[in-house]
């Protein structure tokens, strides 16, 4: 084999692999580092919103699926841990708009319980 | 030519690649269908639209994905992948229109709020205007009923003051005919000198006494009197009579002929009866010798006289 054949041969191995990488956008490292930051990142907004309590299913799911992909990040396994961090950062996102909606409409049933106990005393005076 | 055969080595290597990653699959799973159904029901909110736009776009593009890996047919773990993360986006946009409805339901109640308290303050200062203006009409009523007790009052003062005026201008008269007071009422004597000489007329001091008793008669309209006529002993007992009679009748015309109703004058003679003297001497039998006019109590009638002594 000549060194012009040998280069041939590189290059298209240099294609096939593009290919591969193009048809099932395998991950690379570094956007798969920066998906399990923002990941990590909506866990942590989910928790100061109150999750823990108010979505607990929801933001334990997060967690599970930070630690895995953190455990992928570790091992190189880039795109699983891709996928996970984006799995984890929807669970994260779903677990802060539940736990801020949960506070959103306790707030309101008591404000409407304190508007119906003012009413109430509003007409009584009324009809003294 | 062998370089040739390499090249088509390494592109059926490349295809293999290809292939291997992208099987295969089936166009749905059941977690697709999942995420289908619930973007379906968060499309039918109108609340997601107004209040989550970005989240149900955002839930739209990942739905997209994963409908576009079951019509390329891709894996079924890469289709359940993506469909649960459409899945638990679309979720989040239900979530996140519910808070922005809650948001505005604590803001909206928040101005009823304020606006009631207003109402509750207005109602206040309106009842407190009422029962500032009732009791200011109470107070006038409480002021006026002070005047009428205190004009009642000044005229009860009024009229006591009168009453008192004329009971004194009647005690002074009735002093300056020697009148004396008895069970029957008040007393005066009409004496004998008061009278010509067994005579039924009075002397000019006689009328001028009988003047004043009607005067008083006149401010007293709640009294009447009795003229009683008496002699001594002297004399023919129907002579005596006659004269007593007489010398009373004078007395009680004097009266009504001054102005007294002539209901309120009543007479008698009695002849020699109830002297107040002894017959014995001139002196006492002068004495005998007169009328007596009782005045009666204010409103009550007169006694009659006791048994004869």
């Amino acid at each position: 084999m000549d060194m012009k054949s040998m280069n041939l041969l590189m290059r298209v191995g240099a294609a096939a692999a593009v290919l591969s990488l193009a048809a099932c956008a395998s991950p690379e490292k570094t956007p798969a580092t920066a998906a399990v930051a923002v990941s990590h990142n909506a866990v942590d907004n989910a928790v100061t919103a109150g999750a823990p309590e108010l979505a607990p299913e929801e933001i334990t799911a997060a967690r599970a699926k930070m630690m895995r992909a953190n455990q992928a990040l570790a091992a190189k396994d880039y795109k699983l841990a891709r996928e996970l961090a984006v799995q984890a950062q929807a669970d994260a996102k779903l677990a802060q708009a539940k736990a801020s909606s949960a506070k959103a409409n306790a707030a309101a049933d008591a404000l409407n319980e304190d508007l119906r106990v003012l009413r109430q005393e509003v007409d009584r005076a009324n009809s003294n | 030519m062998k370089v040739r055969a390499m090249t088509l080595k390494s592109a059926i290597f490349a295809g293999a690649v290809f292939l291997a990653g992208c099987s295969t699959v089936p166009t749905t799973t059941a977690t697709l269908d999942q995420a289908r159904a619930d973007y379906v029901a968060a499309s039918n909110n109108p609340q997601v639209a107004s209040y989550a736009p970005l989240e149900f776009r955002q839930a739209s593009e990942a739905l997209d994905r994963a409908n576009r890996a079951a019509a390329d047919r891709e894996s079924l773990d890469t289709i359940d992948r993506l469909a649960y993360v459409a899945k638990q986006r679309v979720a989040t946009a239900q979530e996140v229109a519910r808070a922005k409805a809650a948001e505005k339901e604590i803001a909206d109640a928040g101005r009823q709020r304020d606006r009631m308290q207003l109402e509750a303050r207005t109602a206040e200062a309106e009842r407190a205007r009422r029962e500032a203006a009732n009791a200011n009409a109470q107070v006038a009523v409480a002021q006026q009923q002070a005047q009428d007790a205190q004009a009642q009052a000044a005229a009860a003062q009024q009229q006591a003051a009168q009453l008192a005026e004329r009971s004194a201008h009647l005690e002074a008269i009735l002093v300056e005919l020697h009148a004396q007071k008895t069970d029957r009422g008040m007393v005066v004597t009409i004496g004998d000198v008061l009278f010509a000489t067994d005579r039924a007329e009075l002397t000019p001091n006689g009328v001028a006494n009988v003047r004043k008793l009607a005067e008083v008669m006149m401010q007293n309209p709640d009294r009447t009197v009795l003229v009683e006529g008496f002699t001594d002993s002297t004399g023919s007992a129907a002579h005596n009579q006659d004269l007593s009679v007489r010398r009373a009748q004078a007395v009680a015309q004097a009266l009504t002929s001054l102005g007294v109703p002539r209901e309120r004058v009543a007479m008698r003679g009695y002849g020699e009866a109830f002297p107040v003297a002894s017959n014995d001497n001139a002196a006492n039998r002068q004495l005998n010798r007169r009328v007596e006019i009782v005045l009666s109590n204010e409103g009550a009638p007169i006694p009659p006289r006791a048994a004869m002594r």
